[in-house]
């Protein structure tokens, strides 16, 4: 038998030979149409407003694009698996209010990694519930994330507080402080590049790391790819489940605490509202909504856009309440970009 | 061919399984030795899948043993049992559609080796390494640009060597086989039967599931042959006619002669003249009466499949024209087509024709809930519901119930509601395409009576199949396709398999020579 020549071209007309080979590494790589995106939006405010290519700008796009985009991360991971999540900005909330009442209370001296390691540490906990119930119950992870999001929201506003806390413990308070680059404007206000941004690169690489590098990140990919099949074939499903949730539990803890020490104070309602942006980020960054596919680039990416999208849009004088408009169109224009790739 | 005294690799033992009331499996004992090719045989819903299911480990059997290499076990789970060498394609092929080839080989290995924790490191070099050797042995390409490719970009017959190639990647002992050439045309499963070869050679024992009784004699081997949980024979299988071995999955006797009995009428219903669309098949002529039986068969991609389309109004004919009854047509649509009377039974019934999580009732009445609409122009349910019954009753489909999900019923009769639901709107042509594809002997004699029945009501009906023995039993004519034309037309009742085989691969075998 001769071997069979699988990647056999389909119309290779020579004058379509480019937009063939362009299409083909669309294929391969998505996200490069999300970087398209953000690079044309990018030139369009930096033309209407050259203001736009400075140094500050990118700075503010920095701290403004870690807490979104480690929730991306999380929530790609589980999309990726063939789930979602819709409770993590509750886990967030909970995880990072819980554990900074805690140490105003008891432990003000805390160092800051013991801090972020609790909020992890309590994030995870509750993406475990999250895991544990959607593979006992064998629910669509929509409906449990739905409801456990009301429950831990719940929880929070009725036994922990629901007073802001404004005087946060040293530790924290310094640590939103610290500078990993510094920018003084010519007006002479100072611009700082917060040390914390490094958690959204550091957490990027680990999550790459796992989903490439590891048995479980390929069992993440095949049960998103096929449940039963996966099960059938001896993939610990159940492992998967619960590593997934309290994986994205930890990120969602540690973003809380980003936040609060970014904010310098720690507000129980902050963060809800934020649950839409981030799965469009990750939808824009090439991942499909039925799981299987994406990247952690393509995440980045697609964490990137939305953050120019509500940051800097109105640089370019366009009206705040436009940018709804823009992202919904983007939304929607990747997502028929998305679906017509797939059946060509 | 080996020495037969050698302890065999898997004995079960007395395996009992039930499912609520069901008793699916009742004390099942048989051994497998290492080299040797088994087929298991036996009607669909006999307990050969739950058995497949436990020797994999996918389910624990109630009771009994597994003994492997003389080790017992209550039970085994996927890990174990890939652990032992087991090693199963499943007649879906159990591939993750949007992992790479090299993944889809070679991952199992390293899931093995770890004991299925997946906190371990992906050796990516082992993983190119094992599945470029494991897809070298079914001669699929092993360069860089194929094991990267993601399967799901794949044709079917590609995949379904990838499967095999995951079955060998690691050192199987026992390759199971679930329906491995349902899928696949008589080329494919020439292939298939040399790699089955092979693996026999490596001393890996094969145990085939399969409905397709002249594949088995092809490939020989031994027989073990189900019926209603139990094991009633098992032996070498050229010691049985293959009248003998539907006797012992039926328990009753099979005819395995022709079927068509009656005479196609003189009216011409369905005419084609240079009947084309696209680069799928062109300069089609084609006549039909009514109650003639005509059947169509030809490779993959000889555009059968493409002309029952068009025909049915799925897919636009490019050209020619096309009359059923004198009247000429231009089929805009499936409903066009449906209101011209003309009904397509697809082949892969549960993507395309059946709500499997639908009651029968629901399934049957789909096509006409227009008539069945009462005095409020809502659905009248007793007058659906008498319909269904009617049908139930005139197909023979096994149902205690028809408010039942089809997923509930057989393969066999999983088809017969398909059939029926087309029988309620009367159509005057009904287009079969694989109308006993995985179903079992005893189904397939009660659709073959059944197409009869509708032809000596006037209907006229084209069977488009791979299962020659099929078409000779049940046609008038049989049409041959090669490369999108009509190349040849036979008269069903003189006609035999070799000569319909070599006018498929005609042009093939003059390439060839």
């Amino acid at each position: 038998m001769k071997p069979l020549a699988v990647a056999a071209d389909k119309a290779p007309v020579a004058n379509d030979a480019w937009l063939l080979r362009l299409r083909r590494l669309l294929d391969r790589r998505p996200e490069l149409f999300t970087l398209f995106l953000l690079v044309c939006l990018c030139g369009f405010v930096g033309a209407a407003n050259p203001n736009f290519f400075q140094v500050s700008t990118l700075f503010d796009l920095a701290r403004a694009s870690v807490v979104i985009g480690l929730f991306a991360l999380g929530v790609f991971v589980i999309l990726a698996a063939g789930g979602i999540d819709v409770s993590f900005t509750a886990v967030a909330a909970l995880s990072m209010y819980s554990v900074t009442q805690l140490a105003v209370t008891y432990f003000p001296t805390a160092p800051i990694l013991l801090i972020f390691m609790a909020s992890a540490l309590g994030g995870g906990l509750l993406g475990l519930i999250n895991g544990w119930l959607v593979h006992q119950l064998k629910a669509p992870s929509l409906i449990v994330t739905i409801g456990t999001q009301y429950l831990f929201r719940g929880f929070l506003l009725t036994f922990i507080g629901t007073v802001w806390v404004l005087q946060l413990p040293e530790p924290m308070d310094n640590f939103g402080k610290i500078a990993l680059a510094e920018f003084s404007t010519e007006r002479g206000s100072r611009v700082i590049l917060p040390a914390f941004f490094l958690i959204l690169p550091a957490a990027a690489v680990l999550t790459w790391w796992i989903l490439n590098r590891t048995l479980m990140g390929r069992a993440i990919f095949a049960v998103g790819g096929s449940l039963p099949v996966a099960e059938r074939l001896g993939y610990d499903v159940r492992a998967v489940h619960l590593f997934i949730f309290a994986y994205t539990g930890a990120l969602a803890g540690v973003a809380g605490m980003v936040h609060v020490c970014s904010n310098r104070l720690a507000n129980p309602f902050d963060l809800v509202g934020m649950e839409i942006d981030v799965i469009a980020a990750v939808v824009l960054g090439g991942a499909r909504i039925t799981g299987g596919t994406g990247t952690v680039i393509g995440t980045l990416l697609g964490v990137f856009l939305v953050v120019v999208i509500n940051n800097v849009l109105i640089m370019a004088g366009v009206p705040s309440t436009w940018q709804r408009v823009v992202v919904g169109t983007f939304i929607l224009v990747a997502g028929a970009f998305f679906v017509v790739r797939r059946r060509v | 061919m080996q020495e037969q005294d050698a302890p065999a690799f898997l004995e079960v033992d007395g395996i009992h399984k039930r499912f609520g009331g069901v008793h699916a499996l009742r004390g099942i004992r048989f051994s497998i030795r290492r080299g040797e090719v088994y087929h298991l045989l036996g009607e669909n819903g006999c307990g050969k899948s739950t058995l497949i299911k436990i020797i994999s480990g996918a389910q624990p059997p109630d009771e009994g043993v597994i003994r492997l290499d003389g080790q017992e076990h209550k039970a085994l789970t996927p890990i174990a049992a890939l652990a032992a060498g087991i090693e199963t394609v499943y007649q879906d092929l159990s591939l993750i559609p949007n992992l790479t080839v090299a993944e889809n080989v070679a991952l199992t290995e390293q899931l093995v080796r770890a004991n299925g924790r997946l906190a371990r490191r992906l050796d990516g070099a082992l993983l190119r390494q094992t599945s470029r050797r494991a897809l070298a042995s079914v001669d699929l390409p092993t360069d860089d640009a194929f094991i990267d490719t993601v399967v799901a970009e794949l044709p079917l017959a590609v995949r379904q060597l990838v499967a095999i190639a995951r079955a060998i990647a690691t050192q199987a002992k026992l390759v199971i086989m679930d329906e491995p050439t349902t899928s696949l045309t008589r080329r494919e499963v020439d292939n298939l039967v040399r790699v089955v070869g092979e693996l026999q050679r490596d001393r890996v024992a094969v145990l085939f599931v399969t409905h397709k009784l002249d594949e088995c004699y092809r490939i020989g081997g031994e027989a073990i042959v189900f019926r209603d949980g139990q094991c009633v024979a098992q032996g070498p299988i050229h010691s049985y006619t293959k009248t003998q071995l539907g006797q012992l999955m039926t328990g009753k006797a099979i005819d395995g002669s022709r079927y068509r009995r009656g005479v196609a009428g003189q009216e011409t219903l369905l005419r084609l003249e240079g009947f084309a669309c696209g680069h799928h098949f062109s300069g089609v002529d084609l006549q039909l009466a009514r109650g003639e039986v005509l059947g169509i068969t030809g490779l993959m991609d000889s555009g059968r499949n493409e002309l029952a389309l068009a025909i049915a109004g799925v897919l636009p004919a490019s050209g020619g024209t096309m009359h059923i009854a004198g009247q000429p047509l231009q089929l805009k649509g499936p409903g066009d087509a449906i209101a011209h009377g003309i009904g397509y039974v697809p082949e892969d019934r549960l993507a395309e024709g059946l709500f499997l999580d639908k009651p029968i009732l629901s399934n049957m009445v789909a096509l006409v809930l227009d008539r069945l609409r009462n005095g409020f122009g809502l659905l009248d349910g007793n007058k659906a519901r008498a319909l269904a019954e009617r049908l139930v009753g005139e197909l023979r489909i096994a149902t205690p119930d028809v408010d039942l999900p089809v997923q509930s019923l057989s393969g066999g009769n999983q088809q017969r509601v398909l059939i029926g639901r087309w029988l309620t709107i009367a159509p005057k042509l009904l287009l079969l395409h694989g109308p006993t594809v995985g179903v079992d002997v005893g189904s397939k004699d009660t659709i073959y009576k059944a197409i009869q029945a509708l032809a000596e009501q006037g209907m006229a009906l084209i069977v488009i199949s791979d299962d020659l023995p099929e078409l000779l039993q049940n046609c008038d004519r049989i049409l041959v396709m090669r490369g999108g034309r009509i190349t040849a037309e036979f008269d069903a009742a003189v006609a035999d398999e070799t000569l319909l085989y070599d006018a498929m691969l005609a042009s093939d075998e003059a390439v060839a020579a």
